[in-house]
């Protein structure tokens, strides 16, 4: 067995556990959308706020998704 | 009843015909060009093989990578669009027609948000929001362009090997054998590019926040005055502390900043070429619509998380709310 | 560095990228952003402008609606004044007429009832005289002599105004009368001294003057009928016959 194919199919996993991370975020989206829909649905006059809010409770979730996708990138590419 | 079935049928010769072209002319192309798995790599791929500049050290070499060439096709939009504000200006038209009243509808929706939340500093945030919104959509946007991350040079590559040569700008029908070096590849699947916007929004938010409290604003990041004013003595150690993390705070928000657009339309670009090359059939139309919406979504995200950051570097006690929230 | 470089990561790409970004965003702020906010601005100013002058103009037509129903009112309040003015007018001065034609014919009425009364008293009292003369006359071929015609002329001047010897013999009578007026029927007219002779004895008899008003009556045919308030004091021929009918049935 090849050292290197080793390495490789380690890093591969590691990259793939590295995502599992990413379900956190999703979790977390779907949270946020819930409760803005929710929160639509009784007041819809402020929809827009609603929305604007969301998103940004959004992007602050996947955060954390992009931050599993980093290291992710980072063992599958950086890591020697 | 008939007029009905008529109208469905005018329906069905509608769409379905040229869907049904699209499929037969997809599955031919399927059979005889079958699609090239695109190279998947972090940095950009350069499109010339020479360097444009030759600096070496840590400056590295500036090749004309394909990320390159979409940041001068965003510049080359952008000053579409402020040709064709200037001529809408110079016409006098009050009526918002074409590009310019597209143009001036997004800017009055920008302005109206900054307006909501910056106050008085509107007039000196707005720009930075539309500027970053504009910018990042038109980068996301150019994914959608056919040929964008398709068309480009062809490459042998070996199994495991990393290196690769020329083969040339046709498809050849040895699948397996090559990865295509795309020509263009969206700017925000670039770090550089991403990274350089995330600095120059914390950078502009520092600069504003000083514009608005003078040196004071610096307090943020040294609370000193804290350990001696606040009461008892170890509360106001900690708020000293707190404030040091101010400073890991910003530092986190360019890594946010960046890794957020970055992450978002390398996983989408990726996820296009790589459905495209297992179905290359209808499957990426699908997933084109999803990404033209995570695309608006993303630089709205960048140009509101912006306008946040700056709106609350101008209050005197701020900053602490949302920093810490997204760090 | 090197993991930097596996990510992309060129502090050259990225100076470039940061000078493109730096650039962009002056040309945008000095050529797009100004003339699009003066646009807007324009826009807005002149959509408040129009929707100002649509609100003066509603304004305006609503005050000009005002005045225009002020100005009906005050004219159908004017026009009916007008028509009740007028009305009043006529009916005024048809009351008037109709008031004149009733004087007049009350006038005219009273004037020929005064004529009349007038007419028949006087021939009455011609007619007085002569039946006093054939009364003497046919007394006289009765019986044959001739009473003393002064003498007769008083009897008979007694029998129609019941004055005997310058007395009312009928007053005496009366007794405690409380009246406001009193009236003297006689069957022919009274001569003045007569109507003088009988007011005399009632105000003598009453103690004080009231008004006294004489009328004609030929169907009591001789006396005097004299009322004063609530009393009756008869003294006439037609009075005495009908005691005397009464006595006799």
């Amino acid at each position: 067995m090849d050292p290197q194919s080793i390495v490789t199919a380690a890093k591969l996993i590691g990259a793939g556990l590295a995502m599992i991370g990413a379900m956190g975020g999703g979790i977390g989206i779907g949270l946020s959308a819930h409760g803005a829909v929710q929160g639509i649905a009784r007041n819809p006059d402020v929809a827009g706020q609603v929305q604007t809010n969301m998103i940004l409770g959004i992007a602050f979730a996947e955060a954390v998704a992009i931050y599993c996708l980093v290291v992710a990138l980072l063992i599958l590419f950086v890591v020697k | 009843m008939a007029d009905a079935q008529k109208k469905k049928s005018n329906k069905w010769k509608e769409i379905g015909l040229p869907l049904g072209i699209a499929v037969v002319l997809s599955g031919l192309g399927w059979y005889f060009f079958p699609p090239v798995m695109p190279h998947i790599q972090l940095p950009a791929e350069p499109v010339l093989e020479q360097p444009l500049l030759r600096l070496g050290g840590i400056w590295g070499d500036i090749y004309l990578t394909n990320t390159l060439v979409a940041t001068l096709l965003i510049d080359v939009v952008l000053l579409g669009l402020v040709w064709a504000v200037q001529k809408a200006a110079r016409s006098g038209d009050l009526i918002p027609r074409g590009i310019s009243g597209v143009l001036e509808a997004t800017l009055e929706a920008i302005y109206n948000l900054t307006e909501t939340t910056a106050g008085k500093w509107t007039e000196t945030i707005f720009p930075y929001f539309a500027t970053f919104f504009l910018v990042v959509l038109i980068a996301n946007w150019t994914e959608l362009l056919p040929g964008v991350d398709s068309i480009g040079w062809l490459h042998h590559v070996e199994e495991g090997v990393k290196g690769f040569g020329h083969v040339g700008p046709f498809l050849m029908k040895k699948p397996g054998d090559f990865q295509v070096m795309a020509w263009v590849r969206v700017a925000s699947t670039d770090l550089n590019f991403t990274i350089a916007l995330a600095l120059v929004s914390v950078f502009m938010t520092q600069v504003i926040g000083v514009r608005a409290l003078g040196l004071p604003y610096f307090k943020k990041f040294f609370n000193i005055e804290a350990i001696f004013k606040v009461k008892p003595m170890y509360m106001g150690v900690i708020d000293f502390f707190v404030s040091i993390l101010e400073i890991i705070s910003e530092v986190a928000k360019i890594i946010s900043f960046s890794f957020r657009l970055f992450g978002n339309l390398f996983a989408g670009s990726v996820m296009l070429f790589v459905l495209g090359y297992l179905v290359p059939i209808l499957l990426q139309s699908g997933v084109l619509l999803l990404e033209a919406f995570v695309g608006i979504v993303q630089a709205l995200v960048f140009g509101m998380l912006t306008l946040m950051f700056m709106a609350l570097a101008t209050h005197p006690h701020g900053g602490e709310e949302h920093g810490e929230a997204h760090a | 560095m090197e993991a930097l470089q596996n990510l992309g990561i060129n502090l050259g790409y990225l100076i470039v990228q940061i000078v493109n970004f730096g650039v962009m965003f002056w040309v945008l702020k000095k050529w797009a952003y100004p003339p699009i906010m003066e646009m807007l601005e324009k826009r807005r100013q002149i959509i408040a402008k129009g929707l100002e002058d649509a609100r003066v103009a509603a304004e305006a037509r609503a005050n000009a609606e005002k005045e225009a129903e002020k100005i009906l009112a005050e004219a159908r309040a004017k026009a009916s004044q007008i028509v009740r003015e007028a009305s009043e007018r006529a009916e005024a001065v048809g009351r008037e007429i109709k008031a004149q034609a009733e004087a007049e014919a009350a006038r005219i009425r009273a004037e020929a009832v005064e004529a009349a009364q007038a007419e028949r008293e006087r021939i009455l009292r011609e007619l007085r005289s002569q039946v006093a003369m054939l009364a003497i006359a046919a007394a006289q071929k009765l019986i044959g002599t001739a009473l003393d015609e002064q003498r007769q002329r008083q009897l008979l001047d007694a029998f129609f105004s019941g004055i005997e010897g310058g007395k009312v013999t009928v007053l005496d009578e009366l007794e405690d009368a409380v009246a406001d007026s009193a009236e003297v029927i006689s069957a022919l007219p009274l001569t003045e001294e007569e109507q003088e002779t009988i007011k005399k004895n009632l105000f003598a008899k009453l103690g004080r003057e009231i008004p006294v008003t004489f009328k004609v009556d030929p169907t009591i045919m001789g006396g005097v009928i004299i009322r004063v308030g609530d009393k009756v004091l008869d003294d006439s021929v037609s009075g005495h016959l009908q005691e005397l009918r009464e006595a006799l049935i």
